[in-house]
């Protein structure tokens, strides 16, 4: 059934059942993924799929449903887990349903070749990573993971104050990972990019630099422990980022789950830290030209030169704090209930490459991946202790590779110790927590451990 | 779901090229989830997921493709457009279908649907009671409801037709102590493969408590020292280091690739000799617990390590080609957005002779890790990291204090070797495992161990 339609019938079957306000969040998306291993498919996943989300106002409270069935059945269902949800709900949050911002943004979301790149280019293009990176070296012994992917996707918001809504995403995205054996010892390099412009996109360059990367990992040992002075690289940082993000939102300072409560207006990070939430970014996996809630986007400074400027609000959590909404109400999916979420977060780039950062770094690791965040940190205290490898660097050269080490410290103070900001900023692919992108950061120091004594 | 004639339909379409073997696997699920913060429900949402999933096989190549228009036009249109990811030309004999009646082992008692929503808030408040009520420190409880019933139906171009019911139901329960600037969590989320039935098993109030518990004793503790020694892990869901480290690696997903440390090595010593593992999703009520998998095959008791010898691995369709190997019932996914693969149930060391008690005693300087948080691993290299959430110091055999912050990291088949203590308290903790088909419920278990040496990462760097 088409969306519109289906949206008429579930509004008129809500206001006949007693529902006050209604809300319709549609998101129908049509994905291909292709994995090749031993040059052949070895999967090939197509997909289309979507689904409808209902919020609605029953005696004052709010109930959510979704449906992936847009049929006469679902149009009942909803209606009814609705109501019976909202009738449960103790929470006297004022939730508003928009009537629609003034004017969207043009935000650049959706590249219209790509939609005309065959599947077989994906195909090919997963061939080439594996092809490229197993004869890259003799030390390759297999590419665990040669992946293409692409999807598009299409958001529809309408309620019954007037507002509606809709905007086009489409992005394609690449997945290379190579196993490097040698003498026993068995490490992994890999690389991910996200594709708007399917004539950029090479793959045998990205099967290289993986092949490079496993490669330069091996020969690893462990340090002593104690105290180093460390470049997070990119990669390691916008992890370290990602998992820490949730601090940031309105939702989780109201609620008392982030220790920054109490520090807007206040130095929380040193001054070469800016973090920004910015929408605008073309092609980007987070730019959008509405929130979850239908409210046009902005770009927010979260932190500017270490200040904590602003917190990313939803229409709920702005009018608590009597500010306007940043534009950050998410919907993951049709499935969710509105929270908060990034859009495309990151540190603002500094002026130093990667390798002026390590001459900067003079004697230290740099760590370049690291492992267990969904369970060696933690999202409320900040603290993390986490498995890492990377590189031991002497008078600013990198002189061997680490591992076995676990780095451990507080997010809260990371972001006060970070000393040089790089220009290499990279954004890792789209997931949950938004679009999360990093420079590489030089840090003052955090502990590592490793083995005992010198 | 779909009638015989249009699964008949659908299934000649996906093998109108060159597939030797085409499956559909049809879904309607109903979902109830409801959030409470501090004893205020949040909100509330129930939802219904359905769809179809495609999975054609050329020898060893497979295409997937699912959708959720289940008109019969765009049933067959999917299934061709599918196909046509596959060379060569149809083979297909006439397909004759076998309804094939499930024996069902785990019997629902109370279906989530026919309670109402606010019998389900009352548990929720019991939860939040249990856990605000344990100790003054308490400062936040969120208290997370869940049910699903997952209706499946399974048809494959071997004449298979089957279907089950899968009914789960879980409590979660998350505390945050507060002590001055610092907060520490605890978390306890008990779940079955049952109905509302699973409350005259699981009190509520002891849920929450046992969360809270965790958080408290946390924000009193030190910071764990880091280094290598030997660590004692406990019982439930300290099972997580050996499904992590390597459960993972005994998936036919990992081993068919050769990528996993035990490829190729069954009949081999994997662990030590005191080490006996299992998976097994034929438990009854067991949250990993299921009749079929999710290709339709009975789930079974499988012996993975018995005794420190490779024994076998966890097997599906696809890579049970590649290896040469029967299927063991261990093909899951998440629902039909996923193509199946080779995933854990119910997985754990079995039990062994030693009492905790001698295991303490027996260990001089160590770590006793009581409750796990979660962890990863990279099954390449078997190199894993995962968090103590509740660890204890131990010194000349007796448990002295409380200490935080540990990590412990290593590789999961160094780690096997090293069991040299296997208590005989075998029990189960419930997870959520993710992985390449997704997130589904899964069980890990063991009873108390003790392995001689792991890397504790801590605050306390160098000692």
């Amino acid at each position: 059934m088409d969306i519109r339609k289906f949206k008429e019938l579930v509004f008129a079957a809500g206001r006949s059942a007693g529902l006050e306000e209604m809300e319709i969040y549609a998101a129908r998306t049509k994905e291909l993924e292709v994995r090749v291993y031993k040059s052949e498919v070895d999967n090939y996943n197509l997909s289309d799929e979507g689904g409808v989300g209902l919020r609605a106002r029953y005696a004052g409270k709010i109930g959510y449903a979704y449906t992936e069935a847009l049929d006469d059945q679902s149009v009942e269902y909803l209606v009814n887990a609705v109501k019976a949800n909202a009738q449960v709900i103790d929470s006297e949050d004022e939730i508003e349903f928009f009537a629609g911002s003034l004017s969207y943004p043009e935000v650049e979301t959706y590249y219209p070749e790509l939609d005309q790149v065959p599947a077989e280019e994906y195909i090919n293009a997963a061939l080439e990573f594996e092809r490229t990176a197993q004869s890259a070296d003799s030390r390759v012994d297999s590419v665990n993971w040669a992946l293409t992917g692409y999807f598009s996707s299409d958001v529809f918001i309408a309620n019954t104050e007037g507002l509606e809504q809709s905007f086009r995403q489409n992005l394609a995205y690449g997945f290379v990972s190579a196993v490097i054996r040698e003498n026993g010892q068995v490490k992994t390099g890999s690389k991910s990019k996200s594709i708007y412009d399917w004539a950029q996109f090479d793959p045998a360059a990205m099967a290289r630099e993986a092949v490079e990367e496993g490669l330069s990992l091996l020969n690893a040992e462990t340090v002593p422990s104690g105290n180093y002075r460390i470049i997070l690289r990119r990669d390691a940082a916008r992890s370290i980022l990602a998992t820490f993000s949730g601090v940031f939102s309105a939702e989780a300072v109201q609620k008392g789950l982030s220790l920054l409560g109490d520090k807007l207006g206040t130095q929380i990070a040193a001054e070469t830290v800016s973090l920004v939430d910015n929408p605008f970014v073309p092609h980007a996996g987070g730019s959008r030209p509405f929130d979850g809630e239908g409210v046009a986007v902005q770009k927010t400074d979260v932190i500017a030169k270490g200040q904590l400027n602003s917190f990313l609000h939803n229409l709920k959590t702005a009018k608590k704090q009597g500010v306007q909404s940043t534009g950050n109400a998410s919907r993951p999916s049709f499935k969710s209930t509105v929270g908060i979420a990034p859009t495309n977060f990151y540190i603002e780039p500094g002026e130093d490459s990667y390798n002026a950062l390590l001459t900067q770094l003079g004697d230290g690791l740099v760590i370049i991946d690291v492992q267990g965040l969904h369970s060696g940190a933690n999202p409320v205290s900040g603290d993390f202790s986490l498995g890492a490898y990377g590189y031991r660097v002497e008078n600013g050269k990198v002189v061997g590779a680490v591992d076995q080490i676990t780095i451990s410290g507080n997010f809260f103070t990371l972001l006060r110790d970070v000393e040089k900001v790089g220009s290499d900023l990279e954004f890792g692919l789209p997931g949950g927590a938004g679009n999360v992108g990093s420079p590489s950061l030089l840090i003052r120091g955090l502990s590592v451990a490793g083995r005992r004594g010198k | 779901m779909l009638s015989e004639k249009l699964i008949a339909e659908v299934l000649h379409a996906a093998l109108s090229t060159g597939g030797d073997f085409a499956e559909i696997f049809a879904e309607d699920t109903y979902n109830t989830s409801i959030n409470m913060i501090n004893g205020i429900v949040e909100d509330g949402i129930q939802g219904r997921d359905h769809g179809v999933g495609i999975r054609i096989f050329q020898g060893v190549r497979s295409v997937y493709a699912y959708t959720n228009d289940l008109t019969p036009a765009n049933l067959i249109r999917v299934a061709k457009e599918a196909a046509a990811a596959l060379p060569g030309a149809s083979s297909v004999q006439t397909l004759v279908l076998n309804r094939c009646a499930v024996d069902n082992m785990h019997l629902i008692k109370i279906r989530p649907s026919d309670v109402p929503q606010a019998r389900k808030v009352e548990v929720m408040r019991e939860a939040h009671t249990g856990a605000q009520g344990y100790d003054q420190q308490i400062s936040q409880v969120t208290v997370r409801y869940l049910d699903t019933e997952q209706n499946i139906l399974i048809a494959n171009s071997e004449g298979l037709l089957t279907g089950d019911r899968r009914v789960r139901t879980r409590l979660a329960v998350q505390a945050i102590a507060t002590k001055g600037n610092e907060k520490q969590s605890g978390f306890y989320g008990p779940g079955r493969h049952m109905g509302f039935e699973m409350f005259d098993l699981i009190n509520p109030r002891e849920a929450g408590a046992r969360a809270a518990k965790i958080a408290v004793t946390m924000i009193n503790a030190d910071y764990a020292p880091s280094g290598r020694y030997p660590v004692v892990i406990h019982n439930e869901f300290g099972g997580v280091i050996f499904h992590e480290a390597c459960g993972h690696g005994l998936e036919a997903t990992s081993v068919a690739k050769g990528t996993s440390v035990f490829a190729g090595r069954i009949g081999e010593k994997v662990a030590s000799d005191v080490v006996t593992a299992v998976d097994d999703g034929s438990i009854p009520n067991a949250w990993g617990s299921q009749n079929i998998d999710d290709e339709g095959t009975p789930t079974r008791r499988n012996v993975l390590i018995e005794n420190g010898i490779l024994k076998g691995y966890m097997v599906d369709k696809l890579n049970g080609r590649r290896m040469g190997m029967e299927p063991t019932g261990n093909s899951r996914r998440q629902s039909y957005k996923f193509a199946p693969t080779s995933r854990m149930t119910n997985t754990f060391i079995e039990a062994g002779e030693s009492t905790v008690e001698e295991i303490i005693k027996n260990t001089e300087k160590g770590l006793f890790a009581k409750s796990m948080g979660g962890g990863s691993v990279n099954p390449a290299t078997g190199e894993f990291n995962f968090a103590v959430m509740e660890g204890y110091l131990i010194e000349n055999g007796e448990i002295v204090k409380p200490v935080r912050g540990a990590t412990l990291i290593g590789k999961g088949h160094e780690i096997l070797m090293k069991i040299d203590m296997v208590a005989n308290n075998l029990a189960r903790g419930q997870g959520m495992c993710g992985s390449i088909s997704g997130s589904i419920p899964a069980d890990v278990g063991q009873p108390t161990i003790r392995v001689s040496e792991i890397t504790v990462g801590g605050r306390e760097g160098g000692n």
